[in-house]
């Protein structure tokens, strides 16, 4: 049980790093981003963002329900 | 084989025995299909769209609906009285049940099939003379595949407390390149297009036909194993 | 293997893939150059591709555990094979999703019918029945046995599904499909997919282990639950 709390805070940790990246990007990406969007066919990069936190929320979605059910059911074991 | 033949037909004369005396699937189907196209009409805006352009993505979607309705009551007569138990105990193959209830199955589709070609040369003057006897194939082997399937998940969908309703969501996906094929085929006879044209899609829907009769009487046992 | 060393396997094979994606993400935002026709958008190529690679590699392996199930019997089969699955679902769910948000600026709608991209969103269906079939049926041995059949013909009919798709299209030929992501990929572009797929895949394999020793534990429990009521 300690080590699933201490995996599911570690992957809790690990997956708001990534979030923050993700979001953080967008503001970062002003300056390498900015020029080269601005090439392209002029629509907004939202697209971008938003595909990568989808992808980044689903995984962590994913990983929280495993991990939750996993703790769950060893709680219930150990007893 | 002869035996196995035989078994075969003892089970499919039985369930046309049944149907032809009672007529329950076969008249929900007609109805379905004749009230179907009768929505059509209206759901329709004949002025702007003349019947050959969409006739053969209606008829397929018809067959389809009608075909679910029917297979979906495979076994429903046996699981009421318990004589499904019956059957699986006795020494008939599984395959040859199989194969004897999705045979029944087409004989009934088959015919609602031709209906639904009829009405819809009835009500929208859908021009199919040219090419009857080659539409007929393609809608052969499209309901051939249909009933396989169909008779396969009916028996899995019908153990399930969702019953029917889980029946599309488990065949519509498979049978997309049917559909795709099926309807392709068939906008070339109603445009009249040479035979020749179609002769791939017509290859394909035997292939998918054949796999899904391979398939289920081979994969049939496991769904009814208890 | 036993259960124990099973968890830590995939804890650890998990957690080098949440890091490794991380690196992918830093990787794909701040390192990699620009494609020149399509601008910042093909960057989601960096998930899209990998997620979808992930998808079918799931959902193949779920198909081939539900066959060798149905052979065999072996319980751990089954839940191999449900495990798969649902990972096969999560990807295919990114892939459907990231798709579509690619496309509306490469094609300038969100949905095509691209063979690829209707291809997984009929397998998206196949296994949402397959999950449909489990958890509704009342006798779970039963439904474990239908949802292997409903996995093994889903797997056998893709060559299909695909055939048609791909006919249906050339009979249809879509106005403008920028098909961009050649063969030819510069270097730190090939990189930087190269690097997401190990992610995606060690990812997968690390939570796939998870699941699967969850799917262990549960039935442990069912066994000694059953075992008390006895």
């Amino acid at each position: 049980m300690n080590r699933n709390q201490i995996f599911c805070s570690l992957v809790t940790g690990i997956s708001f790093l990534i979030g923050t990246i993700t979001l953080s990007a967008q503001e970062i990406s002003e300056f390498p981003g900015a020029q080269l969007a601005t090439q392209g066919l002029g629509r907004p990069y939202w697209h971008v963002f938003i595909a990568y936190a989808i992808a980044i929320g689903i995984v962590f979605f994913w990983v929280v329900s495993i991990g939750r059910r996993l703790s769950q059911i060893e709680k219930k074991i150990g007893n | 084989m002869r035996n196995y033949l035989k078994q075969i037909g003892t089970i499919l004369w039985k369930d046309l025995l049944v149907e032809f005396r009672t007529r329950e699937r076969l008249i929900t189907m007609g109805a379905f299909v004749v009230l179907v196209a009768i929505l059509f009409n209206y759901a329709t805006d004949w002025v702007r769209v003349s019947p050959e352009d969409i006739a053969s993505g209606l008829v397929w979607m018809t067959i389809m609906f009608a075909g679910l309705l029917g297979v979906g009551r495979t076994f429903h007569l046996e699981a009421e009285d318990g004589a499904f138990q019956g059957i699986l105990l006795s020494p008939v193959p599984k395959d040859a049940i199989f194969l004897a209830k999705a045979l029944a199955n087409f004989v009934f589709l088959y015919i609602v099939a031709l209906l639904v070609v009829a009405v819809f040369m009835f009500f929208f003057g859908l021009e199919v003379s040219r090419n009857f006897g080659m539409l007929a194939i393609v809608i052969g082997l499209g309901v051939l595949a249909f009933v396989a399937l169909g008779t396969l998940f009916t028996a899995v969908s019908t153990g399930t407390r969702m019953g029917d309703t889980l029946l599309p969501v488990l065949i519509f996906p498979l049978l997309a390149p049917v559909v795709i094929y099926g309807t392709g085929a068939t906008s070339q006879f109603l445009a009249g297009r040479p035979l020749t044209e179609a002769e791939g899609s017509i290859k394909m829907l035997a292939a998918i036909a054949l796999m899904a009769f391979f398939l289920g009487s081979l994969l049939f046992r496991f769904v009814v194993e208890d | 293997m036993s259960s124990k060393k099973i968890l830590l396997a995939g804890t650890v094979l998990a957690m080098i893939g949440l890091v490794w994606l991380g690196a992918v993400y830093w990787m794909s935002f701040f390192w990699v150059s620009t494609e020149v026709t399509q601008g910042i958008a093909q960057r989601i190529m960096y998930v899209h591709v990998p997620a979808a690679w992930t998808s079918f590699l799931a959902f193949g392996l779920a198909a081939l555990f539900s066959a060798v199930y149905l052979w065999l019997r072996d319980e751990r089969l089954d839940r191999a094979a449900v495990s798969a699955a649902e990972g096969g679902m999560v990807f295919a769910t990114i892939m459907l999703i990231t798709g579509p948000l690619w496309g509306k600026i490469a094609w300038g709608t969100y949905w095509t019918w691209e063979p690829r991209l209707t291809l997984t969103l009929l397998l998206w269906f196949i296994f949402l029945g397959y999950f449909l079939v489990r958890s509704s049926t009342e006798n779970p041995e039963r439904g474990k046995r239908h949802a292997a059949v409903v996995a093994i013909i889903g797997a056998l009919d893709i060559p299909f599904i695909h055939l048609s798709v791909i006919w249906f299209r050339s009979l249809h030929p879509e106005p403008v499909v920028i098909k961009a992501e050649g063969p030819t990929l510069p270097g730190d572009m090939l990189t930087t997919l190269l690097m997401s797929f190990g992610a995606f895949t060690v990812l997968f394999l690390g939570l796939f282990l998870l699941r699967y020793s969850f799917e262990n534990l549960r039935s442990e429990l069912d066994t000694r639950s059953r075992h008390a009521s006895v």
